[in-house]
């Protein structure tokens, strides 16, 4: 009857207005590209389940509007995420030169925890480059940030930009440098670890898992 | 010869004195189906003596099955539990392992009904425990079912195979899960069954015991290690405890496997389950203990959270988002409610400051209210921006505009085709909904905190600070008060800002929204005519309805009567909802017996509002409450009353202010006068009036101020309408103050005075007195025609085609605005009555200029008819003036 999934994860896709966050969310969940993306309004709500180290993670994303405008409404979001993807476009200097103040935001309002990785989005537009790869891999490792570049047209790097930043997170609950347990930690469990451990042979969930292997 | 024809007499005498002594045969008839006839009673009465000594030198076979199931002897003794037959035909060769039709053998029968003996015997006799009937059942499955544990006990021994399932997969121990016998199952487990086993739909031990809420039993099973597991169709033993509400077993659950509560916590975003079982399951969690209590909320305000932000993101389906939000709100206001498990852990968090407070769970939600916080500012800043600057945005989309103009500016956009239509609506019209049932979630957190029908100061406050945003959200859509604004009803205070949009809405809208508030404080709404208990039936006097029923209705609780009423007269038996329709009838027909002196007919006969002088009855403030409780009671049931009162006193229960035309109810004559004075210039005409009147109090004229100071104040032209006003509301209101006051006093202890203001004067006689039925063609015949007007001029032709096209609705419309009231005269409206005597329906010519709606003058049931070019025009100022109409005469 309900969802199985190990754990949920909130996540968070912020960067200025006309990046492509949403293009980007909509590549990851529908595996398309999205034609007529107008402005989000707000803040849109998207979930996948994924696969990630033979671990079942629901990721429960924001995408929130780049606009100045609803600033206020989409910080309103921030808490308790686990893990983001800062957006930026590689054709536009000026989106890559407010990712400082993202940064920020991201970390002073949902936590100084939280697991960003950089998206430079628009990798298929590399003609109309404004901002180099080794200047943002820079920018990234100072920061403390990982980093890809994305194409939502393409899809290329989409999905690695989300299970990357999922990973890390689930690498961190491993080592115990996050606990779930904690509130406004912006991860739960689902039942289904619970479930999986538990799981009979020779069912057929069972044969499932095995494949993930 | 002769010797030996003696013998055989002697045989068949001795035969007969045998058979006579036994009052019996004494020999078994020669055929089977025969004898197996003559046997089986006394099998059943475990006769077995005579069985035995019928059964020696007979050859009957005792394997002979019989009968439409196919069952031998050996069958009936072990159903019956006779162990001396069943021993007897054992030893006689009787199988024990015959199979009826349905594939039972004896052991099967014996286990099935208890019969310890004979299944002792049976085994003796090498009976096969491990024979399956047609349907895979094993003596092991019918000692299950019944919980026989201690033969049981003896029998598994013998059994090779403890799970030996059934045609469904079921185990012995499968069966004794779903019937919670708790002995059975530790029985079974202790014989080695296999307690994960799944039957044919992959549902263990532990979800049958889950399914039938068998709390032991789950606990037995989880603590000798069963697992969790779904059924083949993903349905888990969690599901099932919460379907059927089963409290206790959900915690034996989460006890076990802890992570089963966050399961347990987002089933209330689940719209196929039952909120009221999912409620009761939270409540019983929530009682375990302080710890517990805290932590629901917490999680369940957390669920809340993210379902309100995704309620806000566009994309999301508002009806799915809201219904779930709203559902998770009201069991978490619920679980609030009921606080911790005891009243001492309370206690302990105040002492012991490591322990949070209660309110604390609130703080998850926090963060939707900051969101929703955010969302009408940025609102805000849209009309305020749209309002500076009005020419620069569309009028529908203000938004989309302002995306257009930015979209214009950013070059990286104008790569990606521009489909702006998706953008044409507008912000406020894509939020409005969404963010009105946030506030609705908003306000049920904010109300659970304060005591019963106070209102949270911070709520009052958010709807202040966002007032200009939410009188926009129902302006461009009222639906938004009816679905997401109960607030309103239960705060005046806020109400009053809302008030003159709700006014606008249908009829039917709003006495829906009031019906479903007034009776959302009953336990459960479905009860509310539910069986009443035979000491809270009404027992009225006929002969005496007003006084019996005053002296019940005063003997009963406000809380009972508003749970249902029975009323049974004196010695007749009859009960139900016609008797009580009746007792309203009645009872309403006798407050206003002139005997009484309570009310008093209005000029024109057939409405009533309260005597000025009804003190004569020295208890007459007593019989007021009465009855106004009793119009408030048959309001708050649905009943019909058969009383029509003044527009005045209906406007008095309503609490608002009476007007000069409202006179004419009481005083036509007098009213005319006020009009006159209104109507023409009084400066030149040397009246020398006075804020003052003369009234004759026991006799004696007496000079009454109409304000302080009055009888020195003159009456001019310019003060002439305050002059009108403070003269009704003597008249109309003051001189009745005590009464009306006293009525009100009983009416407002079933209808809060916040939900009747929805109503107009007219709305409320309908709402009270009911929709009379109107028949046009007699409507028709006793119309009179004046001014010109006669019934052959086309105007008239199209007035009642006109009316035979309206609704009925429409058409109680059309009778209030010209007579006043909605009141079709016994007899029909040849009997209409005036403020003169009898006065029939009149339609008057009016010259027709354009725009110009029609009038009337209720005291003369005038309706004036401008005389309009078509039939068209016509309806459509009528319909105007009907609708209008019921704001009042101020329009008219």
């Amino acid at each position: 009857m309900s969802e199985t999934y190990d754990f949920l994860f909130k996540f968070l896709v912020i960067g200025s207005a006309g990046t492509g966050k949403s293009c980007l969310l909509h590549q990851f969940i529908e595996n398309k590209f999205k034609q007529d993306s107008n402005h989000t309004i707000g803040v849109e709500f998207g979930s996948r389940v994924v696969n990630v180290g033979g671990k079942t993670v629901k990721l429960q994303i924001w995408d929130t509007a780049g606009q100045e405008r609803f600033r206020s409404v989409t910080r309103s979001y921030y808490r308790g995420a686990a893990g983001a993807l800062l957006v930026y476009d590689i054709t536009s200097r000026e989106t890559y030169n407010a990712l400082t103040n993202w940064l920020t935001d991201a970390r002073t309002l949902a936590s100084p925890n939280i697991v960003i990785i950089l998206c430079g989005n628009k990798k298929d537009l590399d003609a109309d480059r404004e901002v180099t790869f080794l200047e943002a891999s820079r920018f990234a490792q100072e920061n403390e940030l990982m980093f890809l570049e994305t194409s939502a047209l393409t899809g290329e790097n989409v999905e690695e930009g989300f299970l990357k930043c999922a990973r890390t997170i689930l690498n961190k609950i491993d080592s115990g440098e996050l606990d779930p347990e904690r509130m406004g930690s912006g991860i739960q469990y689902g039942d289904a670890s619970l479930r999986q451990l538990r799981q009979p042979r020779g069912t057929t969930t069972q044969n499932k898992q095995q494949c993930n292997c | 010869m002769m010797e030996r024809a003696m013998e055989q007499l002697n045989v068949q005498l001795n035969r007969l004195t045998r058979s006579l002594r036994r009052a019996r045969t004494v020999e078994l008839p020669e055929d089977n189906e025969t004898a197996v006839y003559t046997l089986m009673p006394m099998v059943m009465a475990d006769q077995h003596r005579s069985v035995s000594e019928l059964l020696l030198n007979s050859k009957f076979d005792v394997n002979y099955a019989f009968g439409r199931v196919k069952r031998s002897l050996l069958h009936i003794a072990a159903n019956c539990g006779s162990v001396e037959c069943l021993v007897l035909l054992l030893k006689r060769g009787a199988n024990p392992n015959y199979q009826d039709i349905s594939g039972c053998t004896p052991l099967h029968l014996a286990a099935r009904n208890g019969q310890k003996k004979c299944m002792g015997k049976l085994l003796e006799y090498n009976a096969d425990v491990n024979i399956c009937n047609n349907e895979g059942l094993t003596a092991i499955h019918w000692l299950a079912v019944n919980g026989r544990t201690e033969l049981l006990h003896d029998l598994v021994q013998h059994v090779s195979n403890v799970d030996v399932e059934d045609a469904m997969g079921q185990t012995a121990l499968h069966v004794a899960c779903q019937n919670g016998h708790k002995t059975t199952v530790l029985c079974l487990l202790d014989s080695g069954a296999d307690i994960n086993r799944p039957n044919v739909s992959g549902a263990t031990p532990l979800y049958f015991a889950c399914s039938h809420g068998q709390r032991d039993t789950a606990q037995i099973l989880l603590s000798r290690g069963a697992k969790y597991l779904p059924d083949k169709n993903g349905i888990t033993p969690l599901d099932l405890c919460v379907q059927g509400g089963y409290g206790e077993t959900c915690e034996i659950l989460i006890q076990h496997h802890s992570r089963l509560f966050q399961t347990l916590i987002q089933m209330t975003q689940n719209d196929g389950i039952k909120e009221n079982m999912l409620r009761q399951v939270l409540e019983h969690v929530s009682q375990q203990s302080d710890s517990h209590y805290q932590k629901i909320l917490t999680s369940l305000a957390e669920v809340a959270t993210t379902n309100g932000h995704k309620l806000l993101s566009l994309s999301s389906s508002y009806e799915a988002q809201m219904k779930s939000l709203l559902r998770i709100v009201r069991i978490f206001c619920h679980v609030f409610r009921l606080g911790p498990s005891s009243p001492n852990n309370g206690n302990d968090m105040g002492y012991n400051g490591n322990k949070t407070p209660r309110n604390q769970v609130f703080k998850p939600l926090e963060l939707l209210w900051h969101s929703l916080d955010e969302w009408l500012v940025l609102i805000s800043t849209e009309l305020e921006r749209s309002r500076k600057n009005p020419s620069s945005f569309s009028s529908s989309s203000e938004i989309a505009s302002l995306l257009l103009k930015q979209r214009e500016g950013d070059n990286a956009m104008t790569e990606l085709p521009s489909l702006l239509e998706a953008d044409g609506e507008d912000v406020i019209s894509m939020t409005a909904n969404r963010l009105s049932a946030v506030i609705q979630a908003f306000y049920m957190c904010c109300s659970c905190q304060m005591p019963q029908g106070m209102t949270s100061p911070r709520f009052i406050e958010f709807v202040c600070k966002h007032d200009e945003v939410l009188k926009c959200f129902v302006t461009r859509n009222p639906k938004i008060i009816f679905n997401h604004f109960h607030f309103l009803l239960e705060c005046p205070e806020l109400m009053s800002r809302f008030m003159h949009i709700i006014k606008g809405q249908p009829f039917k809208d709003r006495s829906e929204w009031f019906y479903e508030h007034l009776l959302s404080g009953q336990p459960d709404s479905d009860m509310v005519h539910r069986p009443v208990n035979e000491n809270d039936i009404l027992l009225i006097h006929r002969d005496s309805i007003f006084r019996s029923s005053c002296e019940m209705v005063s003997k009963s609780t406000n809380e009972k009567l508003k749970q249902g009423i029975a009323v049974r007269f004196h010695g007749e038996e009859g009960m139900g909802q016609g008797v009580v329709r009746e007792w309203f009838d009645i009872l309403s027909g006798e407050i206003i017996n002139p005997d009484y002196a309570l009310f008093t007919q209005s000029a024109d006969g057939t409405t009533f509002q309260p005597n000025s002088n009804s003190s004569v009855n020295p208890d007459h403030l007593n019989y007021f409450r009465f009855a106004g409780q009793i119009l408030g009671l048959a309001l708050y049931h649905r009943q019909l009353v058969n009383i029509y009162f003044t527009r005045s006193f209906y406007k008095h229960i309503l609490g608002i202010p009476v007007n000069y035309q409202d006179v004419s109810s009481i005083d036509p004559e007098y009213a005319k006068n006020l009009q006159w004075i209104l109507d023409n210039d009084i400066s030149d005409l040397g009246l020398e009036l006075t804020f003052s009147v003369e009234t004759d109090v026991f006799g004696a004229m007496e000079e009454v101020p109409l304000k302080p100071g009055g009888t020195s104040i003159l009456v001019t032209q310019d003060n002439k309408a305050e002059y009108v006003q403070l003269v009704t509301e003597l008249r109309m209101t003051r001189a009745i103050q005590p009464q009306i006051n006293a009525f009100l006093q009983g009416f407002h202890t079933f209808i809060p005075p916040s939900l009747i203001q929805l109503f107009d004067e007219y709305e409320l006689e309908l709402l009270l007195s009911g929709m009379p039925e109107i028949d046009v063609q007699d409507w028709c015949r006793n119309t009179e025609y004046t001014s010109g007007y006669d019934p052959q001029e086309p105007v008239i032709q199209w007035f009642w085609e006109v009316v035979k096209s309206l609704t009925q609705e429409e058409r109680v419309l059309l009778l209030q605005f010209v007579t006043g009231s909605s009141r079709v005269p016994h007899g029909g409206f040849a009997y209409l009555m005036g403020g003169s005597g009898l006065q029939k329906f009149t339609i008057a010519a009016v010259p027709y200029t354009s725009n110009l709606l029609p009038t009337s003058s209720t005291c003369i049931n005038m309706l004036k008819l401008p005389e309009y070019p078509s039939k068209e025009v016509l309806k459509d100022r009528l319909l105007v003036a009907l609708h209008c109409g019921s704001y009042g005469y101020a329009m008219a």
